[in-house]
């Protein structure tokens, strides 16, 4: 039976370990650039805490100290550049989150809810950054 | 065994509790930045000399440091696999975090 001309013809997949040059052909799903995005997000944030402590320090000590941190920090294009990534990254880490724990109470597991969820996930945590970042003057 | 696997369900409590809390503090301030746009200095001053908001921005950054503790030490060994680069990035993980919470406590209850 084994020799039979359907079982010739069909070509067999070969599977191998993948190497380097294979990498490119290898795309992290949706769902798993968004699990990385929430990982870097939180990571980002941790790292920039005592910098964004020394801001508020700065903001509180004065009024002469806010208005330096109006002119200095916020009216530096790089660090304001700087503040809004991190905005964003609290933002999409808190939609992240939300996501996570939906999918703790075992809701949007599939393939389809986890794709879908995802892209909505970035989509939300985008334009809710664009949102407040119109509202800061 | 039975100790390791219960301290990991706190563990997965508290890094959940935690989020909430930061959560509810960081809608609050993004609602106030809505309904009332950029603040001034004396605006901005006042909300946080209010006692209920210093008590609300000490326990969010309690929640953060904890979270973020929780969270980084649990990401660097995905990536870092040297023990001894491991170490170094576990002992600034743990100084960043109680230093976070003891600068802000500092901030929020002894600047002058």
């Amino acid at each position: 039976m084994s020799d039979t001309p359907l079982a010739k013809a069909r070509a067999r997949p070969v599977y191998r370990n993948i190497g380097f040059g294979d990498l490119a052909h290898y795309r992290l799903p949706i769902p798993g650039i968004a699990s990385i995005v929430h990982r870097v997000t939180g990571l980002a944030m941790f790292v920039c805490l005592l910098f964004l402590l020394a801001m508020l320090q700065m903001s509180l000590k004065s009024e002469a100290g806010f208005e330096a941190f109006r002119s200095v920090v916020w009216g530096n294009p790089i660090a304001k550049l700087v503040l809004i990534g991190l905005l964003f990254a609290l933002i999409y880490h808190l939609v992240a989150g939300i996501r996570h724990m939906i999918q703790d109470a075992n809701i949007w597991l599939d393939l389809a809810s986890a794709r879908t969820s995802a892209f909505v996930m970035f989509g939300v945590s985008i334009a809710l950054t664009a949102l407040v970042v119109w509202r800061l003057v | 065994m039975a100790s390791s696997s219960s301290k990991f369900i706190s563990e997965w409590w508290l890094q959940r509790i935690s989020a909430v809390i930061v959560a509810a503090y960081v809608f609050l301030v993004l609602a106030l930045l809505m309904m009332y746009g950029t603040p001034n200095a004396m605006q901005w001053q006042g909300l946080f000399a209010n006692v209920g908001f210093k008590l609300a921005t000490i326990l969010t950054i309690i929640a953060t440091a904890y979270h973020g503790l929780v969270g980084t030490l649990h990401v660097w060994p995905d990536y870092v696999k040297n023990r001894a680069v491991l170490s170094v990035l576990n002992a600034y993980t743990w100084v960043a975090a109680m230093a976070v919470v003891l600068w802000a406590v500092y901030i929020l209850f002894g600047l002058k």
